[in-house]
């Protein structure tokens, strides 16, 4: 695919958006995918990476994705041009079962960089079409610094709507921040949506789960509803090499969505 | 009986908690082989076994578990490592007691098994002589025929560094000349060095085990999977193969004990000894130094003093 | 179709299937050191050795092999795929155990979607001849993890040593294409009678000691048991039992070259290496050999059942014999059971 546009998302530098398009009309026909699902970019002569897709289904035309610089992949994602090739598998994965979701009110939890995929999810469910299906949708995003938030633009049109309650909080504020300031387990104890009739999703780095876990808990909601989306260092990213394994299910092939429920019966290799 | 001197050692040290964890060699499901075993327990010491095939370097240990107390059950060379990586920093001082035992030397269980035709089901040592038998067949073999290279040339068979010895001092009377694989190899031309080398290490399959298996080599990463920068590729090449064991053995310039863990570790038999043995020799001749004798000398290639020697620089 | 092979036709045998394909067969690289590599003279052949180290998975999983190559020519890439196997290829005297690991490992590798071609091109273009296993080693424990020393499933044809000759046996469509070898007679009574006892006397020997069966469910409830601790202690974390291992078949994928012109390949890997599961992040989900081990071990004993039915062991004993500090699976596979042994 070609790189549209390259973006620096936060003021670190670490987080660049790519957006992306395709080649000829007919691929982009062909590429069906989910909220939740990854692709595999390839830089030549570097290597691949999973990414998980940052765009929705319905935002016709171009993928979007939210590159962390951490290893050789990614800092090679972040020195490419706009205009340049680079290479795409996908798309992989499980996606969040949103048939699920219909029906239900949707809680969204989302920590730093682990946003993107819930990005899609979200824009996907706030389409005219879709927002009718489910009840409420609530959001909490949580940043380190208000610098450190990604799609900030989006994140101020989204406020601005009565169909979704979105609460972004930051570890720490600085002196432009007006919004809240808290860690996103204490925002989502101040919350406290009811886990009635509800799902959540929850996607962020381990130490932030492993805090807002027990409040979801106190919140009642059951373990089969409650999904999240793992990361592992994966290759091929369709269930062959084995290096993604937790348990006999494959977090590329079997995931990387996977509820609660079904992570209690496999080992914890996570 | 040395064995038993062992088991005692281990169950005072335990008992005393002078130690958390004793590492020693345990009795293995085959015969000629022993497997490293790890004391916790006073009363389970009699798990400990002391013979001929206990030919394993038990430091490499040292690098996973230096959070603990722990006494090693320790033969001259495998002393030397314990003492190149106190000197290196690798573990707090006082934090590891060597048990040491004079070796009686090593014998090498590949070739035992190649002097028979068939399998060999049990094996036995008694004195001089190793009593083996199989399917149809029992042989008395002399131990001294079937010594490791490494341990016939070896002139430190005492491991005097050790905080508690088993056993009476052992006389250092090599059987084969020191650096002997050494001086083999350089009897050979050139060419035929690297014939040699090339088709040594033409079978290797990057399994690491040489690696793992060195106390020395304790990088938490290592040259060969580093991607940035990037020195070797990770495929099936015969130069990357060359490559690396070279550079390895270069890495421990100074810093091997000549253990032969490396070689006994080789699922693929590869000659390794004579590389890093020519490193140890020429720094022997260099700088006078010997890896691990000296629990006070730094070793020469990671220290620098202002009047090293320079002459080597043109 | 029963035939008998006399030895001293053995290498003209050999010598007609070298011309039409590509022969692999066991190569000695050194004294007790042996490969399946591709062979030009019959003499090449050395059966001495038991089973070669490096198993015969190399032949349809190499541990190298490039997927594909790319090139850049202005802002244009181009990725041109990587040569099929081209001509047909023999596999000579593979052991009924490294057969069925080749048939384990495809499991994995075929599929509805998402074929492995790469494998699945090789195997589809090699005739497998097995060779029976008159002298079971004792670290052989093949009948216990479902298979036995003669077992032919796999095989397109099948050797048995008899002492003068072999008895050979053509067992599929591929096989039949000895039916008119000049070299092959058909087997006489005597030589069934060999084969019958040859199988008994392997069978006896090799006995089922090794408790496999419904380790599956027994691992289902140790997956935090304290056992890990203690089983991982002597391991280093070399990747011998791993490559040696007819059915271990995780690889890696790199890139090699540069962003004008290179491949990228996949080779080998192992999940005992502690950069197997190492995120870019730092985060390591099985930073200790505790979980490596465990990881291992519950693969080929529990997450491989659950979705393929059978355990992907084939007992050949090559991590065993070549452990440099000698962590016998079979041990393992003991303490899961109630013939737990005293002293792990």
């Amino acid at each position: 695919m070609i790189v549209k546009k390259a973006y620096v998302e936060t003021t670190d530098r670490m987080l660049r958006t790519l957006e992306l398009g395709f080649l000829n009309e007919e691929e982009a026909k062909n590429f069906r995918f989910i909220p939740g699902q990854f692709c595999e970019l390839s830089v030549l002569g570097k290597g691949e990476a999973p990414f998980g897709i940052a765009s929705s289904p319905t935002e016709n035309g171009s993928l979007r994705f939210t590159i962390n610089k951490a290893g050789l992949v990614t800092t090679a994602l972040h020195q490419i041009e706009e205009g340049s090739e680079i290479g795409i598998r996908g798309p992989l994965g499980n996606g969040y079962p949103i048939e699920r979701f219909w029906g239900k009110n949707v809680l969204v939890i989302g920590g730093g960089f682990a946003f993107t995929t819930l990005r899609s999810l979200l824009v996907y469910l706030l389409h005219p079409e879709n927002r009718p299906k489910v009840k409420g949708i609530t959001v909490i995003y949580g940043a380190r610094m208000p610098g450190l938030l990604l799609y900030k633009e989006e994140l101020a049109t989204w406020q601005e709507r009565s169909d979704l309650n979105l609460i972004v909080t930051v570890d720490w504020g600085d002196k432009d921040w007006k919004g809240k300031v808290g860690l996103v387990p204490n925002v989502l104890e101040e919350v406290a949506p009811s886990s009635e009739d509800a799902v959540a999703v929850i996607c962020g780095p381990p130490i932030m789960i492993k805090f807002t876990f027990p409040k979801l808990m106190a919140l009642r909601f059951p373990y089969e509803r409650i999904y999240t989306s793992l990361e592992r260092r994966m290759k091929c990213g369709i269930g062959k090499c084995g290096r993604c394994n937790i348990g006999h299910l494959y977090v590329c092939k079997d995931g990387p969505v996977f509820n609660y429920a079904e992570l209690e019966k496999l080992p914890r290799d996570y | 009986m040395i064995e038993q001197k062992i088991r005692d050692i281990a169950k005072d040290l335990l008992a005393k908690k002078t130690v958390d964890l004793v590492i020693g060699f345990g009795e293995g499901t085959l015969p000629l082989r022993v497997t490293p075993r790890f004391i916790r327990n006073p009363e389970k010491v009699d798990r400990l076994v002391w013979n001929s095939f206990c030919e394993n370097n038990l430091a490499t240990y040292v690098h996973k578990l230096n959070r603990f107390k722990m006494a090693l059950v320790v033969k001259g060379c495998d002393a030397r490592s314990v003492t190149a990586l106190s000197l290196e920093k690798r573990f707090q001082p006082g934090q590891i007691i060597m048990i040491g035992v004079p070796c009686q030397r090593m014998v090498d269980r590949r070739k035992v098994s190649r002097s028979v035709t068939g399998e060999i089901l049990q094996a036995r040592e008694e004195g001089d002589l190793i009593q083996v038998r199989g399917d149809g067949f029992e042989v008395s073999l002399k131990r001294e025929d079937f010594l490791y290279s490494s341990c016939q040339a070896c002139t430190r068979r005492n491991p005097t560094q050790a905080d508690v010895m088993v056993g009476d001092p052992v006389e250092e009377s090599p059987l084969k000349e020191a650096y002997h694989e050494v001086k083999d190899f350089e009897k050979m031309s050139p060419e035929e060095r690297w014939k040699f080398f090339e088709r040594e290490t033409s079978r290797c399959i990057r399994c690491y085990a040489c690696r793992e298996v060195c106390p020395m080599c304790y990088c938490s990463e290592c040259f060969v999977d580093s991607s940035n920068p990037k020195w070797i590729e990770k495929s099936f090449s015969p130069s990357d193969l060359q490559f690396y064991h070279i550079v390895r053995a270069y890495h421990q310039t100074g810093r091997c004990s000549g253990c032969g863990a490396c070689e006994r570790a080789c699922p693929m038999e590869i000659r390794l000894g004579y590389l890093t043995q020519k490193l140890n020799q020429e720094v022997k001749d260099l700088y006078n130094f010997e890896t691990g004798i000296d629990a006070e000398a730094p070793p020469p290639l990671s220290t620098f003093q202002i009047d090293d020697q320079q002459d080597f620089i043109k | 179709m029963k035939f008998r092979l006399d030895k001293k036709d053995f290498r003209s045998f050999l010598q007609g299937l070298i011309e039409p394909y590509e022969l692999f067969a066991p190569v000695r690289l050194a004294e007790g050191v042996s490969a399946y590599q591709k062979i030009d003279h019959p003499e090449e052949v050395d059966l001495r050795q038991a089973n070669p180290q490096k198993p015969a998975k190399d032949l349809f999983f190499p541990q190298s092999e490039v997927m594909f190559r790319y090139e850049k020519t202005g802002k244009q890439t181009s990725t041109i795929p990587a040569e099929e196997a081209k001509p047909e290829r023999v596999l000579f005297g593979a052991r009924p155990c490294d057969v069925e690991a080749i048939s384990i490992i495809e499991k994995v590798f075929a599929g509805k979607e998402n074929t492995d071609v790469y494998f699945l091109e090789k195997r589809r273009k090699t005739m497998i001849i097995g060779l029976g296993c008159n002298h079971p080693l004792s670290t052989c424990f093949c009948s216990s993890a479902g298979g036995d020393p003669f077992l032919r499933a796999g095989s397109d044809v099948f050797f048995i040593d008899l002492g003068e000759a072999y008895f050979v046996e053509s067992l599929t469509e591929k096989g039949k294409v000895f039916q008119n070898n000049p070299f092959l007679r058909e087997a006489g009574q005597k030589d069934l009678i060999l084969v019958k006892e040859l199988e008994e006397r392997a069978f006896e020997k090799v006995g089922f000691s090794i408790p496999i069966d419904g380790i599956e469910k027994r691992l289902d409830l140790m997956t935090e048991s304290a056992f890990w601790d203690r089983v991982h202690e002597p391991c280093i974390g070399c990747r011998i039992c791993t490559y040696l291992c007819p059915t271990c078949h995780c690889f890696d994928i790199v890139d090699e070259g540069d962003s004008q012109k290179g491949q990228r390949v996949r080779n080998w890997d192992s999940c005992l290496s502690p950069l197997y599961s190492l995120e870019t992040s730092g985060h390591n989900p099985r930073p200790t050999a505790r979980e490596r081990t465990r990881q291992r071990l519950m693969h080929k004993f529990n997450y491989y059942p659950k979705t393929f039915g059978q355990v992907a062991c084939v007992g050949c004993g090559r991590c065993i014999l070549y452990c440099p500090v000698h962590f016998d699976i079979r041990k393992a596979i003991l303490w899961t059971s109630s013939k737990r042994p005293k002293v792990f």
